[in-house]
């Protein structure tokens, strides 16, 4: 590719290397280092004038510093005459904050929107956009590309029987149209999982008759081994509809799966927890309740700061009896709506096993070993956006990392070349 | 001396809205003329004195048959702007229906973000605030680089349940017509403490009859079908006739934004849905609210905009709308 070069960040060497090898050319010199204080320093190490540059750069967990290494190198670049830069970013940080968490909350991923722009960038290339509207936050193009292929095919390839065998759950109701979407790709069947923060001690206490019918109703499941599916055979001239008809509840205690035989022991606790936060919902702001988009990202953020032994009830809406889970999201952060929703499926609601299913796997702190600990987890899949340290990936048993890196060398070289990139959003169709 | 007091101003697409608006902070409506060229040209005269005020330009996004979606936006630019140049102290524009809302991303190859082009050019038309109302998608907030409140209907929607149906009876359950809008309901189920399902429409498989997929159970419930909007009402419609299908002792929808296209009522009078629940963020001619006063209810959610315009004037904060309904 003549007058084309790319630069790699810091942040994810090994992509960027994948990524230049599918592309059969060295990735440019630069020395990218740090000063003794603190500050990034940036040296572009052959002439760009006139170029079509790229500069590939994720997240990380040092995300600040490469952020801020990505904004020196493009305005370095800029500086440096190139023709065009195209910021390539695998997982673009902090994409959780697109919107007014809480009230006065800021849009963090539309500041870093406009650093990128302001630096410099022609162009933004990255791949499952936590919200694809983020796109409007650039004034510039944004390509966003999709895992979700990448993921089918491994579903395809490894899971045996899959179109009978499997079902793809969402693990809030914020995440089902990306459930749906993977579900409508391999036609086969979704459900998804709702948890509940909110509903109070005397509903819980309420709850224990509807429990009761409802562990009748799951014995009588069970008994049955009823089909999840009941095609309507009858009417299927016109239209064929399908009726998952299950709706599976139990309790979570301190992120896990509480036996419905277990007895309410701690109602007394639940009162304590639960008074202050029902005179919170009255005083507005703090409990944040109101915004009906935000919880479940609330739910990633707040995992740690809730009130550990908080009593939550897990919803399953759809049937997962007999098959494999596949849990799917675009992101694993944090561990315990992961372990909830796998205990659940697992354990009231007959799942066979639990497939924990990714774009980006940022496993925040521990949350890779705590998956590896719950005996309800098969395996977790993730593609290659944001960088795992060789020491976890040797440790890990159940990881599984697809590479993304032909997607994005394809992108470029088509990028490059002026060609139509549309045929990596459709590559949907070729599976 | 300026007063620095608020002013209302009326776009032409929901007047009525306004003066509901007006009514409830108790101030006097400032006179606008707008008026249309014969080359169909929008012109705008502002009648009263609004030097170093605080302006609110009231104009939804929706399509009439003589005035279209476009000569509104139009129109409010030019408002914008012709306030700007009145020297005001600060314009704010209050859009309940926001323009182009639903073009939020690139869906496909090659589509515009439109909403994203009209952020744009209301900011530099001079606007310096906006007051919305259930936005599409909330990252639409993202694409301003001025403030902008999006406010809830969803108290008002609480309230009207509340206020009609028995939510103990647990005979009640809350669908989503479309995977996008779980979230919506699982949010107003929780508050109600309901269960609650969802239809999915699957359109992957090309040459195959679309089928509709429930998940949940609805046999002998009231079904509260919930979105944030209704055009055609068609998807709403067929819906209900799958609910009906699988045992569904009634359905009602109830949506924030109308818009009302194509005969949506008519459709509606005629489907299994039994009635059609929405705000009055876009208008509803007189004569349509005869026509189907049956199978229509609107809830008035100008206590809330009024209520934010107030706030947002004394400094006060806006917060306790997003989960109250004002007196």
């Amino acid at each position: 590719m003549r007058k084309c070069k790319v630069f790699v960040g810091n942040s994810h060497p090994e992509l960027g290397q994948l990524v230049c090898e599918n592309l059969g050319i060295e990735a440019a010199p630069c020395t990218l280092k740090k000063f003794a204080n603190g500050e990034t320093s940036v040296q572009i190490g052959v002439s760009v004038r006139d170029e079509d540059v790229y500069v590939i750069q994720s997240g990380s967990p040092e995300i600040n510093d490469h952020i801020m290494e990505m904004l020196i190198l493009i305005s370095a670049l800029k500086g440096g005459s190139a023709k065009k830069i195209t910021a390539v970013i695998p997982q673009f940080p902090y994409a959780k904050q697109s919107k007014m968490k809480k009230h006065r909350g800021a849009i963090t991923a539309r500041m870093i929107a406009n650093l990128i722009i302001m630096a410099g960038a022609d162009h933004v290339v990255s791949m499952d956009l936590h919200a694809s509207q983020m796109q409007g936050f650039f004034s510039k193009p944004v390509d966003n590309l999709y895992g979700g292929p990448t993921l089918a095919k491994w579903i395809k390839e490894n899971i045996t029987d899959y179109e009978n065998n499997a079902v793809v759950v969402s693990k809030n109701p914020g995440g089902t149209k990306r459930v749906t979407a993977l579900a409508d790709l391999l036609k086969i069947n979704f459900a998804m999982i709702h948890t509940d923060r909110r509903r109070k001690k005397d509903i819980l206490s309420g709850n224990k008759d509807q429990l009761k019918s409802l562990k009748l109703r799951k014995q009588s499941i069970l008994r049955k081994n009823r089909p999840i599916i009941q095609k309507d055979d009858e009417n299927g001239a016109e239209e064929n509809i399908l009726l998952t008809n299950t709706i599976q509840t139990a309790r979570l205690r301190k992120g896990h799966v509480v036996s419905e035989e277990d007895p309410f022991e701690d109602s007394e606790e639940e009162e304590d927890f639960n008074y202050p936060s029902e005179n919170n919902g009255l005083n507005i702001a703090s409990s944040g309740n109101s915004d009906n988009d935000n919880e479940s990202d609330d739910d990633e953020y707040n995992e740690n700061s809730e009130q550990p032994s908080l009593e939550k009830l897990i919803t399953l809406v759809g049937n997962v009896n007999g098959k494999s889970a596949i849990l799917l999201d675009d992101m694993i952060d944090r561990p315990g709506s992961f372990i909830g929703a796998a205990e659940h499926c697992i354990k009231n609601c007959g799942a066979k096993d639990v497939y924990v299913v990714a774009t980006h796997g940022v496993f925040t702190g521990d949350c890779l070993e705590q998956l590896e600990e719950s005996d309800s987890i098969n395996k977790i899949i993730v593609t290659n956006t944001y960088p795992i340290s060789e020491e976890r990936l040797k440790k890990s048993k159940k990881l599984v990392v697809l590479d993304v890196s032909p997607i994005f060398a394809e992108c470029i070289r088509r990028d490059h070349y002026g060609e139509s990139i549309s045929v990596l959003f459709d590559s949907l169709k070729h599976l | 001396m300026s007063s620095n007091s608020i002013k209302v101003l009326a776009g032409n697409s929901h007047p009525e809205l306004t003066n509901k608006i007006i009514e409830k902070l108790g101030i006097d409506k400032t006179n606008v003329f707008v008026q249309n060229y014969t080359n169909r040209e929008t012109c705008v005269a502002i009648a009263d004195n609004i030097r170093d005020e605080d302006v609110y330009i009231i104009q939804t996004g929706i399509d009439h048959e003589d005035l279209n979606i476009n000569d509104y936006l139009m129109e409010l630019m030019i408002m914008v702007h012709c306030c700007k140049t009145a020297s005001v102290r600060k314009v704010t524009c209050v859009i309940p229906n926001f323009f182009y809302a639903r073009q939020d991303r690139k869906d496909k190859s090659r589509s515009p973000i439109t909403a994203k082009l009209v952020a744009n050019l209301l900011t530099t038309a001079g606007c310096d605030h906006v007051i919305t109302m259930d936005l599409h998608a909330s990252q639409i907030q993202g694409f301003f680089s001025i403030p902008v409140d999006n406010l809830y209907a969803e108290p008002s929607t609480l309230k009207y349940i509340k206020d009609n149906y028995d939510v103990n009876q647990k005979d009640l359950i809350l669908v989503s017509p479309d995977a996008g809008g779980a979230k919506r309901v699982a949010s107003l189920a929780d508050k109600l403490d309901l269960q609650f399902a969802l239809l999915h429409k699957e359109r992957a498989v090309a040459n195959e009859v679309s089928r509709m997929v429930l998940v949940g159970d609805v046999k002998g419930k009231n079904c509260i079908l919930i979105d944030d909007m209704a055009d055609t009402c068609g998807t709403l419609c067929k819906a209900a006739e799958i609910l009906k299908e699988n045992g569904a002792k009634q359905t009602i929808a109830m949506v924030t934004h109308a818009i009302l296209s194509n005969n949506a009522l008519e459709r509606v009078k005629n489907s299994e849905l039994k009635k059609l629940v929405f705000t009055n963020t876009n208008p509803i001619s007189e004569q349509d609210k005869q026509n189907y006063k049956e199978c229509i209810d609107v809830i008035d959610i100008s206590g809330t905009l009024a209520e934010a315009i107030r706030r947002l004037h004394n400094g006060e904060s806006i917060s306790y709308l997003f989960t109250h309904v004002p007196l």
